[in-house]
């Protein structure tokens, strides 16, 4: 099946390569976002199934999307990403509603299934 | 008071209470007083007049001297009469003029003036209220239909009307009762707030006078309750009191001469006093006031510092004053303290000289220790500014650069798997190439922003060559290719730079100067713009240039008047 994805970062070249990868890997891209509020905006409008959610923002930070998502009735799955270690941000990662964190080194669509497939058993 | 005056007072008050005293021995028929009584107060007018120049030759430049003798004077005036209508009239006229001059004299004590616009006000109402009133009640008064069939003739009288005559009375008794009982208040509120030396002339006056007026109490009572008192002991006693009052009123003055022996102490106990916390202490007792407070002047800052070297606010808070001590004409301390002590300025003045050398060593301490502050409080910013510093790094190193080869990795990755499948990989090959040209200009930035390596190769000039080229506004830069040490070439530099980088951001200028010379050791390094100015020399861009500079024993300047432009200067010592 055809999981539908935004993909929240500021940088506009990594958006692209990421798109193309996950659309490889099977995905369907539904939109890109470059910051939080936009994010937001674009959930709303396309509802997707799955957030891409890079943890720095230029207007606020991942873990504030996340928490805002999960507020939501129909909340999509998120997973969190970043150019940094998942060690750096500590006890964030274990207290974010979020589905999983993935290292943007590790991005893959296997990776995302991995992580969010796991969450689709336990509901 | 030159010495012919002083002989020329003394031969009157002498021939003058002589006479009074003759006078009031032989033609007492007519007078209320007994002839001994009289003779008592004649020479207590005489006591007065003496004591007051003695007080005058003594301290000349104080006034209690002569308000004593002319409280003697005055009050020997209306003894001195005999049974005649002109003399016994203006006696009559005069008889309340010593009033104001008590007042006075005692409001002024010790230090001769009247401290507050109040008292000055009270002091002047008492005595034109007196001047005027007492001859104007005189025009009603008829001895002769009244209390005192055996008077002379009062000249003045107009009107013997008994009823316009009491009205005055009436109307005198109370103004007479008003200002009493104002300098009754005053008198007790100097003397509370008095400090000690004040204290300490006052307590023979207060002691002698409370004594007379204890005694006269007594007498008052004997007589209420029938005793004969004419010729008591309680009655002799208080008049040899009142008497003594002018006595202590000089020793009081005298005892000011303390002033002397408290700076003597002064002296003394600044051989012991170490540091500025024994200095203060020292001075306090001195001044009698231990809340006082000593701050220091900075010259180069302008400001007070206290003994510690932090900030002192130079603002006399409500009920305290603040005086400044001077050395050779320049600030050294400043002395917050009680506002009484400026009752008797030359105290402070004094003190403030014998320990002049002193306050001088503790300013120098306290300098010291301001500039340790102050060196404590930038090397905190400078290492704040160096984590801060490495914060930025860190970000700008994860979100610019690594962020682009994630990407290009995602596109090789892509690649691979489109040739395995024998697709095209052309766009994705473009926009990986794209990709790494960003990275490498954003590394380049950042190694530049780090340390310019064309600043280490060539140095300063051609380090500001090559930032001048890239700043969007014409700059037009004048520096010689001279080497400076390595760490004064990268202050300058960065000056240079953030300097630069404030007038793209907020000068709103057209024209931009660099200048860098070499005078006196020192490398000067001017940026001026004719842009807005109005710079926040405390913001922490231009805080941190300042900590840079003076971390290398530089100086830093900024001169930004509101729309006239900015200039930034440095000069950095190399030698």
């Amino acid at each position: 099946m055809a999981w539908t994805v935004l993909i929240v970062d500021d940088h506009p070249g990594f958006r692209g390569f990421a798109r193309r990868l996950l659309e490889a890997d099977g995905f369907t891209v539904v939109g890109e976002a470059g910051d939080g509020a936009s994010a937001l905006a674009a959930v709303d409008a396309l509802e997707p199934e799955l957030v891409l959610l890079d943890v720095v923002l230029p207007d606020t930070d991942g873990f504030a999307v996340a928490d805002r998502l999960a507020q939501r009735a129909d909340a999509p799955a998120v997973v969190l990403t970043s150019s940094r270690d998942a060690a750096d941000f500590g006890r964030r990662l274990e207290q974010t509603p979020a589905n999983g964190f993935i290292h943007k080194d590790d991005l893959s669509g296997y990776a995302l299934v991995a992580l969010v497939g796991e969450l689709g058993d336990r509901s | 008071m030159n010495r012919r005056l002083l002989a020329a007072l003394t031969v009157t008050a002498m021939v003058v209470t002589a006479s009074a005293a003759a006078m009031a021995l032989l033609l007492h028929d007519f007078q209320p007083y007994a002839p001994a009584e009289k003779v008592a107060q004649v020479a207590a007018d005489g006591t007065w007049i003496l004591a007051g120049l003695i007080a005058w030759k003594r301290r000349p430049d104080n006034r209690v001297g002569p308000l004593m003798t002319a409280l003697g004077f005055v009050d020997l005036a209306h003894q001195f009469y005999w049974d005649a209508p002109l003399p016994f009239t203006i006696a009559q006229v005069v008889s309340f003029y010593s009033l104001p001059v008590a007042i006075h004299l005692f409001l002024a004590f010790p230090s001769g003036r009247l401290s507050t616009r109040f008292e000055r006000r009270y002091v002047a109402f008492a005595y034109a209220a007196v001047l005027v009133f007492s001859p104007v009640s005189q025009l009603f008064w008829d001895p002769q239909g009244t209390d005192c069939p055996d008077c002379p003739r009062n000249l003045l009288l107009v009107d013997p009307d008994p009823d316009a005559w009491s009205a005055v009375s009436t109307v005198g008794d109370l103004l007479l009762i008003g200002i009493l009982l104002t300098g009754f208040v005053l008198l007790v509120r100097r003397v509370r707030r008095a400090t000690a030396p004040t204290r300490r002339a006052f307590a023979p006056v207060l002691l002698t006078a409370a004594l007379a007026v204890v005694l006269l109490g007594v007498v008052i009572a004997m007589d209420a309750a029938g005793v004969r008192t004419e010729e008591s002991a309680p009655l002799w006693l208080s008049d040899v009191f009142f008497a003594a009052v002018p006595i202590a009123f000089l020793v009081g003055l005298l005892r000011t001469r303390w002033r002397r022996s408290v700076v003597a102490d002064l002296v003394v106990r600044l051989r012991s006093a170490a540091g500025p916390a024994q200095l203060r202490d020292a001075i306090a007792q001195a001044l009698g006031d231990r809340s006082l407070e000593l701050a220091f002047w900075l010259p180069e800052r302008q400001h007070l510092v206290d003994a510690a070297g932090d900030v002192y606010p130079a603002r006399a808070t409500s009920g305290r004053a603040l005086t400044m001590l001077d050395r050779g004409g320049r600030p050294v301390a400043a002395l917050v303290h009680d506002p009484s002590l400026l009752d008797d300025p030359g105290l402070i003045e004094a003190v403030g000289a014998a320990a002049s050398l002193a306050l001088e060593n503790s300013r120098l301490q306290a300098e010291l220790r301001a500039q340790l502050v102050e060196v404590r409080a930038s090397r905190t910013r400078l290492v704040n500014m160096g984590d801060e510093e490495r914060r930025r790094l860190e970000r700008d190193l994860h979100d610019g650069a690594q962020q682009r080869l994630l990407g290009i990795r995602i596109a090789l990755q892509l690649a691979r798997n489109r040739l395995a499948r024998g697709g095209a990989v052309d766009d994705l090959l473009r926009e990986a190439d794209a990709e790494v040209g960003g990275a490498l200009e954003e590394l380049r930035a950042l190694a530049r922003g780090i340390h310019p390596a064309i600043l280490t190769e060539e140095g300063l000039a051609a380090a500001l060559g090559a930032l001048v080229r890239r700043a969007p506004v014409p700059v037009e830069l004048n520096a010689s290719a001279e080497r400076v040490p390595a760490s004064v070439e990268a202050t300058a530099y960065f000056v240079a730079a953030e300097a630069l980088a404030n007038v793209v951001k907020h000068a709103r200028a057209s024209r931009v100067t660099i200048d860098v010379t070499r005078s006196n050791g020192a490398l000067a390094l001017d940026v001026t713009d004719d842009g807005v100015g109005g710079a926040d020399a405390t913001g922490s861009g231009l805080r941190g240039l300042r900590d840079r500079v003076e971390a290398l024993d530089g100086q830093f300047v900024i001169d930004s008047p509101q729309g006239r432009g900015t200039r930034v200067s440095a000069a950095i010592p190399c030698a």
